[in-house]
């Protein structure tokens, strides 16, 4: 299996292709990272990337060309543990915990990973969306138990950081396979206001502005507000909030947004960013399907490494993301999806079209993991 | 005079309404030719693999330089940001009654189908 590698041109998609190459075996050469640009090569967060890919694994050979414009990598084992990382401030940490969510299960021993760097900014998902979806999204394929857990210890806001987040994953054999062909209806709607080195009533206003909205549709709607102070509030000032919508039979939409960065852009004001952040929700929820937009890939690919087993997951419209994540899955694990749009009923108000995607498992099985 | 430019008017008006008749008939047409070219989802994503080699050949001048291309054209940027953010359809427009409209059976509620029960 390890002989054969793949091949790819530029830098976008860059982790999925590290991740999968990680996942199956197969080495991976990217070529023409930014080649043609005046600043040419890898950038930092990047190689950030690189090195915490390093640090779960053991054995990985990585090989950068003087420029940085080709990477060549070929994965070790995943070895997991207790890990430590500063993440380049250039990409928040969900940019870097989206790929451990993808590789935690897979490891050798159960990882504790501390990620330090900037927890919100508008680029990549924030630490507080991936909490509450991307978790439960995992727990249905059967990655939870004792041990898994993401918790944010100190707030970092763009661009200064100084936040930490700590997630922990348990080891898993084998991945169940899952049926998520109906979400329900939603029950109810949480979120988070946050804010950091600003006045606590930042928060409050956000709230007041989003549950306007929000309550044309539902009465059970709690927003908490988190106002980290001190040395817990990182180095930036910024606030924002993240919500999320909860269906009778347990699935997660989510919509967030955050204030610009201190000195890039124009202000923010926390009344527009609650209005904007809850149609963004809206938006979501439009969408639809059973995992929202945001973790579509991480299904996809537990869907991918689950045992040899029918999975099926009901999609909103599939994401520019998604779609290159489908394919590098045909790439690297000979896996391809039946893709079926399914459209609503006439009478029916639930929004836009769906994508039902259904496929077989590759019956990964985790060799890495240790026997007891 | 001024009748006939009443009346002149009148037919400006009738030539201008022409386009909304069998408005009814027209919507519906659209609608089915639009489902009938609905995406193939399954060759959006795998595609053939074909169509994606085909800016190969390049041109020369003088036999000593290419015509370099700029790669705005290819089919995706190979060196865009990697982000799974999914951004929204700007079409649609959250302040406006129908839209909100068009999503309410989602939540508890809205209607239920029957056999379903909110206990």
């Amino acid at each position: 299996m390890a002989s054969e590698g793949l091949s790819y041109d530029g830098c976008n998609f860059f982790r999925q292709r590290l991740v999968l190459s990680t996942l199956s075996g197969k080495r991976v050469k990217i070529k023409n990272i930014r080649s043609k640009e005046d600043d040419p090569g890898l950038r930092e967060f990047e190689a950030s990337f690189i090195r915490l890919l390093d640090k779960v694994t053991n054995g990985s050979r990585i090989e950068i060309n003087q420029t940085g414009t080709v990477l060549f990598y070929q994965p070790g084992l995943l070895y997991g543990g207790s890990v430590e990382h500063e993440c380049n401030p250039q990409r928040s940490i969900g940019y870097y915990l989206e790929a451990l969510l993808m590789l935690g299960a897979f490891m050798k021993t159960p990882l504790k990973a501390t990620l330090r760097g900037v927890t919100n900014d508008r680029t990549d998902p924030t630490v507080d969306l991936l909490k509450s979806t991307a978790l439960p999204l995992m727990k249905k394929f059967g990655i939870d138990g004792e041990g898994f857990e993401l918790k944010v210890v100190k707030r970092g806001m763009a661009p200064g950081g100084g936040g930490e987040v700590v997630f922990t994953c348990p080891v898993r054999r084998t991945i169940r396979p899952i049926q998520l062909t109906d979400p329900g209806k939603i029950k109810r709607i949480r979120g988070v206001a946050y804010s950091a080195r600003v006045s606590p009533q930042m928060a409050n206003r956000i709230v007041d502005s989003a549950r306007g909205i929000l309550n044309q549709f539902l009465p059970d709607i709690y927003i908490y507000t988190d106002h980290m102070k001190g040395a817990n509030s990182g180095k930036s000032p910024g606030f924002g909030l993240t919500l999320v919508a909860e269906t009778l039979n347990g699935c997660f939409l989510s919509a967030e947004m955050t204030s610009t960065p201190q000195g890039q852009g124009d202000p923010v004001l926390p009344e527009d960013l609650g209005r904007n952040c809850a149609k963004l929700l809206l938006e979501e929820v439009h969408r639809g399907g059973c995992v929202d937009s945001t973790n579509q890939s991480l299904a996809l690919l537990l869907m991918t490494l689950g045992q040899q087993d029918v999975s099926k997951v009901l999609l909103g419209p599939l994401s520019p993301y998604t779609i290159e994540f489908l394919r590098h899955i045909r790439d690297f694990f000979q896996i391809m999806f039946k893709i079926e749009v399914q459209k609503p009923l006439e009478d029916e108000r639930k929004g836009g079209d769906k994508v039902l995607l259904t496929g077989v498992g590759v019956g990964y099985s985790n060799i890495n993991k240790t026997l007891k | 005079v001024t009748k006939q430019k009443e009346e002149e008017e009148d037919e400006d008006e009738e030539g201008a309404l022409k386009w909304k008749e069998n408005l009814q008939l027209k919507a519906s047409q659209a609608f089915l030719r639009q489902q009938e070219s609905a995406p193939n989802l399954r060759k959006l994503v795998y595609g053939s693999v074909v169509e994606v080699e085909d800016d190969e050949d390049e041109e020369e001048l003088g036999g000593l330089f290419r015509v370099s291309r700029p790669q705005n054209n290819k089919r995706f940027q190979a060196n865009d940001l990697d982000s799974s953010h999914f951004h929204p359809d700007t079409t649609h427009n959250w302040d406006l009654e129908e839209m909100l409209n068009s999503i309410r059976d989602c939540f508890v509620t809205g209607k239920w189908e029957e056999g379903q029960d909110a206990a």
